[in-house]
């Protein structure tokens, strides 16, 4: 039966091409619909690797007039200790503009050995960091006071990093950098600071030195639960009255969370909607060709039921026959998809497609087998007499 | 092989009630050449439908090979007709998407029969209606004649003990329709195969063993 199927189907190639492509289409289109949402999701099951509650971010201008860097660390470090002597302050420190949720990325190249890596994020960070945004330490160790007496500069790098670099081999006290001037020291989570659904990749972290520390330009400021917005009111008033002429701009990380998260959903959102409109759309195909070639074919219903086929054998063939043309389009299908992976179009774990398509080819096989329910059900209650009688 | 008792056939829609037949008994023994006669609208396509099981009639029995027939569910409906039953049509009713071969097939595909054993006696089936030049065809390469041949070797493929033809030599000229009938002949005399057809043209109905007449669902004759 099976073989009789293929067959026919076969010779209907001509009137089943039209089908094959709508079931092809949307096969690609949900194959990427679902890679994505696949993609997107195991992001947001990865552990976010900091803690963003309770943390306020401060924003100001640093063009302030301190020209050499010691009376800068000074500067800061007064600043630092006064922030900290506030009531309801947990920790406090100095960063570079690229803080969680903030949109702003600085990217650098690294070198190890005779590799180049390119797009490193980069964090200028103070010793306060760690425990202000809680990073887990999975390796070695953070900065401390005693750097200052390390004669290679020290540096923290996340697991991707140290994956790409150093693979399973060790890690701590590698020698990085032009002419090997940096070392590793610590290795912490990958955190995820742009939002729930997308990864940061590759990152490293260093603690300000006479260059860098220009470029700090953020204040992390990790506040007991219940700090309000009393609380916010001193911290701008002390810094304002600090750095003189700066702007400052106090946020939370909560809510930028909460914003950022928004913002990365806004496509997953739009694109559900277009491929909800789509499948709808194919769907309604599907149902209308199945229901005008089951009306076409009422003559080869009736003289089957004639030659000894049960009303539900014919059921289940009219189904049967999708779910084959369906088969053939997704082998065309899988063929296109397997490439993706195979030839890493977009830099996605292989499973991630893998699990796409077998969403996609699992909601083909529903929604044809869905669609060919009623028309086929509809075929086994025609009534082989009046079908024979009417051409 | 077929006895009908006071067959009753009422068919409703709406607004009318047609009786299209009419308190029919009819005795059709084995091996029996039979044929239909009557105007159009008279009611023989119905009498075969029911002799046929396609169809059920509104009162009376229908008994078909000493069985009676109407506790017989969809399923064993379809396994009967199947089994003993083979059945041509005026307008041929082949399947346009299948070549002559698989056309021919179809019955034994419902028997679930082997791929061997099909193909081994579809072939014989189109020897037997003259036709084994052209089992790779499709139906509308071939002639009103050639179809209604691959319709009879579908019809035959199975060696069912009956096989119930309306109008088989409807569509065709004198001379086609006399080489059907001489097909249905040969087999009726070779293999005892009990026939009734139904039949607008004299000249076939006397060449059949017996004729009966209907007139508005009433037999006359
Ligand atoms: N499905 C149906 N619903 C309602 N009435 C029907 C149906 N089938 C047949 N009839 C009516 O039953 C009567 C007998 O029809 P039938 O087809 O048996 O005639 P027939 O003798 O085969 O005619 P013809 O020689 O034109 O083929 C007709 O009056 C017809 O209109
Ligand atoms: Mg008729």
């Amino acid at each position: 039966m099976f073989k009789h199927l293929f067959i026919l189907i076969w010779n209907k190639k001509k009137q089943n091409f039209l089908l094959l492509t709508e079931v092809l289409i949307s096969f690609i289109v949900l194959f990427a619909v679902f890679t994505l949402l696949v993609f997107y999701y195991r992001n947001y099951k990865t552990p976010r690797g900091f803690d963003y509650q309770q943390v306020w971010v401060a924003t100001y201008t640093n063009n302030f007039n301190i020209h050499d860097s010691d009376s800068l660390h000074q500067f800061y470090e007064s600043l630092r200790n006064a922030i900290q002597a506030m009531p309801q302050v947990v920790s406090v420190a100095f960063v570079s503009s690229n803080t969680p949720y903030s949109n702003n990325m600085q990217m650098n190249g690294l070198q190890y050995q005779k590799r180049q890596l390119r797009s490193v994020n980069s964090y200028i960070v103070e010793n306060s960091y760690l425990p202000t945004l809680q990073l887990q330490l999975l390796e070695g160790q953070w900065f401390s006071p005693a750097d200052a007496a390390a004669r290679k500069t020290p540096l923290v790098i996340d697991q991707t990093l140290r994956e790409e670099l150093f693979g399973n081999g060790p890690a701590i006290g590698q020698l990085v950098g032009d002419d090997n001037q940096q070392q590793i020291i610590g290795v912490v989570q990958d955190p995820k600071f742009n939002n729930d659904y997308s990864l940061t990749g590759k990152a490293m972290f260093s603690a300000p030195d006479t260059g860098s520390i220009r470029s700090l330009s953020r204040a992390l400021v990790r506040v007991a639960p219940g700090a309000d917005a009393a609380l916010e009111g001193r911290l701008y008033k002390l810094m304002a009255n600090t750095m003189k002429n700066a702007n400052i701009q106090i946020e939370h990380l909560d809510e930028k969370r909460n914003s950022a998260n928004n913002f990365a959903l806004l496509p997953m959102i739009i694109l559900a909607v277009v491929c909800g409109f789509l499948i709808i759309n194919v769907a309604l195909g599907l149902f209308g060709v199945l229901w005008y070639n089951i009306n076409k074919r009422r003559g080869e219903i009736g003289l089957r039921r004639a030659v000894g086929a049960t009303g539900s054998s014919i059921a289940w063939q009219l189904v049967a026959e999708s779910l084959l043309l369906a088969t053939l389009a997704l082998l065309v299908g899988v063929f296109f998809a397997i490439q993706f992976p195979l030839l890493h179009v977009f830099d996605l774990a292989a499973t991630t497609y893998l699990w796409g398509l077998l969403f996609a080819i699992v909601f083909i096989y529903v929604l044809v087998l869905v669609c060919s329910l009623y028309p086929g059900k509809q075929a086994a209650a025609i009534y082989p007499a009046v079908a024979l009688h009417e051409d | 092989m077929i006895s009908l008792t006071n067959i009753e056939k009422v068919y409703r829609t709406d607004t009318i009630e047609t009786l299209a037949l009419n308190s029919i008994s009819l005795d059709i023994a084995k091996g029996e050449f039979l044929s239909i006669m009557g105007p159009s609208g008279c009611g023989k396509s119905t009498l075969l439908n029911i002799m046929g099981l396609l169809d059920t009639p509104t009162r009376g029995q229908v008994q078909i090979a000493d069985q009676p027939t109407q506790h017989l569910n969809d399923k064993q409906l379809a396994h009967f007709r199947n089994k003993k039953i083979g059945f041509i049509f005026q307008s041929y009713h082949l399947i346009n998407d299948l070549k002559v071969l698989d056309n021919v097939e179809l019955p034994l595909l419902y028997r679930h029969s082997a791929a061997k054993e099909r193909r081994l006696l579809a072939t014989a089936a189109l020897e037997k209606v003259g036709l084994s030049n052209r089992i790779r065809h499709f139906p509308t390469q071939l002639s009103g004649g050639q179809k209604q041949r691959v319709a009879i070797a579908r019809a035959i493929v199975g060696q069912p003990e009956i096989i119930l033809a309306d109008e088989p030599t409807g569509n065709l000229d004198s001379a086609m329709g006399h080489e059907i009938m001489d097909i249905l002949l040969t087999l009726n005399k070779t293999e005892g195969t009990t026939i009734i057809m139904v039949t607008h043209d004299e000249i076939m109905a006397r060449k059949t063993h017996r004729l009966v007449r209907l007139f508005d669902g009433t037999q006359v004759q």
